[in-house]
């Protein structure tokens, strides 16, 4: 197969280092090759060479506005490839205030170096506040006023998680969060931005993009809310590929917790929105495929979508407006069938 | 003459922080510390259904997410009348478990690491150890190509920083050791979790995750591993640079503060909870040689204004606060506002609860002479990690034997619809220390919401009476012999493990009122 010559010494060390083997990198690299559509050998050799030249690591500027960190911390999490190798070896990370070394001044002048210096990958954590820039100052400025300069030098823009993508949370709190292509908008910038949503953004998601990105010097293509294509819209519907779905059609909803019976019932009835939320948590799974909010008895509360959260409460009841669509549209179609 | 430093931000923590610093003779003469960002959770939670609280209320920080969670869940069980079953106190214990085990760990190698050693000392390392001759070959590699960030920029190595090639070199193996660990820990929670961060299991009542013997194989097998990890590894670092490199800075007892510590107490390991992981107590101007641990009365808290962005108000018990957003306000400089025991700021966290705990280990170091302050902060939250990997043992035993008994339940589903009227208050012990959630409930929705969180205590700005913070007391005498490198303020804020997006979540609950102080 000739792997070794596309594998270099110094990339296998690196993956070794990564807690990765060759094997294992490469059924990640035919798996990735598959979803953008490559050619495995073409795959293998791009992602080697975008590895193997440190030198060349594109700059990444991260950004924390109205945030909990759970972003961050889902960078942390990445497994494939690690975030420590994410971190020191594809990317040269200028500023993240979660974890760079620097602080004060030190810090805040390697952000506006790397601001000044332009063509970087812009990543965005957390809602700008609306209601009065003083509910998040930083570094002695608004964070607004951050966004703006540092979106305005970059070559695109991951915004990532429900409140940078949507709003989220904060947009229903006094402090009027808004997303990071509302606030571009209203300060007449015009950027590539991808909406990374789900709160917090999923792992998986958030690497795969940056391999993109990496990998093909473009941003993915984008569903209609502006998210990467491969992860949400219409042809992923969470209810299509629900386990549950049987149950849901069946009209059989969990009522207790405690009872082993209804254990895979639909959770309809206590409030999940799965069958608003267009997203492949259902295919894909959380931590590496260990568990999602459905399969802990826990609900969709359709977090990838502009929807969450102010739409989507009261979360444990099926009473939401959301939920009453969600109940209409299932008797209508309950009625076809029946007429049929 | 005095020098005023401003760090801003504070960086390697959760949230926005700025800190000021006067700085006269080489030594801290002064300190404020003030939280930057604000986004009001409590104004959104009023007139909601109480139960969208646990949910909402983990997003206040993506770290320690599910602390929240659980603080909701207790308050909530307690408006509303639940009785949580063993076994979803079992899980709810095992899912917060895993929440210690991950992070303690990357405190202390993500955040606080690079204070104290030399990253660059690595180029030094003339040791044969293929694994080590591997992390210095990557690191030369960024120095080589010029591009060693986020390693870099920093604030200067100083006479504490470690340069000995060998123990850095080892210290960076396992940081980055320790994020594969992290993330391992996180898919150890999720097995019940659902996932991380923010669980999706946890709900008034109990849980929702009805567990069965497969996951709690995969949770024991995936503990032996963090067992050994913590055992072998972080433990061992912690005390090689406590009692070694980092020993003057742990005699000197800097960044001591008030010596007050406050434990709710936390993690019952029996139905009753008549024993526990973290005993609950008080101590008021710690003495070493006698320590006093007084009950816990949670009715004698109140929080302070004085210095914070909020309208104008004498201090309160959270049942009772009204804050309404003052952004104009003279003197103030936080966000976060200052909560108080009889009227003493207190210190909570890993310290505070070793402390009330009189743990031997942590009593050991005291008597060779490590005095409370940065350094036996980080020693405690190695040492309490320890004694949660032990309780999970038993927790996963316990599940084990309780659910395959007739019966078995998870969840009080009697009480799983909202009270008319309620009030409750919930309480735990989160890895940054005591965690307060208070709800009033009226016609079935929550009427007002409180938290007084961690670093709420320990972040705090001035009180009525002008009295410090924990931070701004602890900075008071640190050495900072240059100005252009606080490097032992950031080391003494780092070691509270700050979560200031948790610290300011509240507003007042009256729309009305809001409005006054939005500029459209």
């Amino acid at each position: 197969m000739g792997e070794g010559n596309i594998l270099g010494k110094e990339l296998l060390k690196e993956l070794e280092l990564c807690g990765l083997n060759r094997r294992d990198f490469l059924k990640y690299c035919s798996l990735t090759a598959a979803i953008l559509g490559l050619s495995e050998l073409e795959f293998v050799t791009k992602v080697a060479e975008a590895l193997e030249s440190p030198s060349k690591k594109p700059i990444v500027i991260w950004i924390e506005g109205q945030a909990c960190a759970g972003c961050t911390i889902a960078l942390a999490q990445i497994s494939y490839p690690s975030a420590a190798s994410i971190i020191l070896d594809k990317i040269s990370l200028r500023y993240h205030h979660t974890i760079m070394a620097a602080a004060g001044d030190v810090a805040e002048k390697a952000y506006h170096d790397a601001v000044k210096q332009g063509g970087y990958l812009l990543v965005v954590e957390g809602s700008i506040p609306s209601a009065d820039d003083r509910f998040h100052m930083g570094g002695g400025m608004p964070f607004r006023q951050r966004l703006e300069e540092s979106a305005k030098n970059s070559n695109a823009i991951l915004a990532v998680g429900a409140c940078s993508a949507f709003g989220g949370i904060p947009r229903a709190t006094p402090s009027k969060g808004i997303s990071v292509s509302e606030a571009l908008k209203r300060a007449g910038i015009t950027k590539p931005v991808v909406n990374i949503s789900t709160c917090p953004v999923h792992p998986d998601h958030l690497a795969g993009t940056i391999l993109y990105v990496l990998v093909t010097g473009k941003i993915p293509e984008l569903d209609s809310k502006g998210r990467p294509s491969m992860y949400f819209g219409d042809a992923r519907l969470l209810h299509d590929n629900c386990r549950r779905r049987g149950h849901f059609d069946a009209g059989e909803f969990l009522t207790d917790w405690n009872d082993p019976k209804q254990k895979d019932w639909c959770l309809f009835q206590k409030g999940c929105k799965g069958p608003v939320a267009y997203i492949d948590c259902g295919i894909r799974r959380w931590n590496d495929g260990i568990n999602f909010c459905l399969d802990c008895g826990g609900l969709c509360q359709a977090c990838g979508d502009p929807v969450f959260y102010d739409k989507v409460a009261p979360l444990y009841t099926a009473e939401s407006e959301i939920s009453k669509k969600i109940w209409a549209m299932r008797e209508d179609t309950k009625s076809k069938k029946d007429q049929v | 003459m005095a020098k005023k430093i401003t760090i801003d931000p504070v960086s390697r923590i959760e949230g926005h922080l700025k800190i000021v610093v006067e700085v006269e003779n080489g030594r801290v003469k002064d300190a404020w510390s003030s939280g930057t960002m604000a986004r009001g959770f409590e104004a959104l939670l009023t007139g909601k259904d109480p139960r969208d609280a646990s949910f909402v209320t983990s997003r206040f920080c993506g770290v320690c997410y599910s602390v929240h969670q659980l603080a909701s869940a207790r308050a909530l069980d307690a408006a509303f009348g639940a009785r949580v079953p063993w076994g979803g106190n079992l899980i709810r214990n095992l899912v917060m478990g895993a929440e210690y085990i991950y992070d303690h760990p990357l405190h202390f190698y993500q955040l606080s690491a690079l204070d104290y050693i030399d990253v660059m000392a690595v180029a030094e390392y003339k040791g044969k150890d293929k694994d080590l001759l591997a992390v210095r070959d990557k690191i030369v590699g960024l120095v080589k190509a010029k591009d060693t960030y986020p390693l870099t920029p920093r604030y200067e190595p100083d006479e504490f920083t470690v340069k000995d090639p060998e123990i850095v070199i080892s210290a960076v193996k396992h940081y980055i050791d320790a994020l594969k660990m992290h993330s391992q820990a996180r898919n150890m929670g999720a097995i019940w979790g659902g996932r991380t961060p923010h669980y999706q299991n946890i709900v008034v009542g109990g849980v929702t995750s009805y567990p069965d013997l497969n996951q709690i194989a995969r949770f024991r097998t995936m503990l032996d591993k963090q067992k050994r990890f913590i055992e072998d590894v972080y433990i061992p670092d912690v005390l090689a640079f406590g009692t070694g490199p980092l020993w003057p800075l742990a005699t000197m007892g800097v960044g001591g503060g008030h010596y007050n510590y406050l434990s709710y107490g936390d993690f019952a390991l029996d139905p009753e909870g008549k024993k526990v992981v973290f005993p609950a107590g008080i101590i008021i101007g710690l003495n070493p040689a006698n320590i006093k641990v007084k009950p816990v009365n949670t009715e004698k808290i109140s929080e302070s204004v004085k210095y914070a962005w909020y309208k104008e108000n004498k201090p309160v018990h959270p049942y009772s606060g009204e804050q309404v957003f003052d952004l104009e306000k003279k003197d103030a400089y936080s966000f976060v506002k200052a909560p108080r025991y009889e009227g003493k700021p207190m210190e909570v966290g890993p310290l505070a609860r070793m402390i009330v705990a009189k743990n031997p280990d942590v009593l050991s170091l005291v008597e060779k002479g490590a005095k409370p302050g940065a350094v036996a902060r980080h020693a405690a939250r190695a040492i309490e990690t320890k004694l949660m990997v032990d309780a999970c043992y038993t927790w996963l035993d316990q599940l084990q034997t309780e659910m395959t008994k007739p019966g078995f339940k998870i969840h009080d589903t009697e009480h799983w619809e909202p009270p008319q009227t309620g009030m409750g208050a919930g309480f735990h012990e989160a890895p940054r220390g005591g965690l307060g959630h208070w709800i009033k409930i009226k016609n079935k929705k929550i009427e007002n919401y409180q938290a007084v969180v961690p670093s709420t205590w320990n972040a705090s700005p001035r009180c009525e009476n002008g009295t410090r913070g924990q931070y701004e007391e602890s900075l008071i005498g640190a050495p900072v012999p240059d100005p252009e490198n606080p490097i032992n303020v950031v080391r003494i804020v780092r070691s509270f493990d700050p979560c200031l997006a948790c610290a300011i979540h509240l507003i007042d609950p009256k729309t009305n009122e809001i409005r006054k102080f939005i500029i459209e």
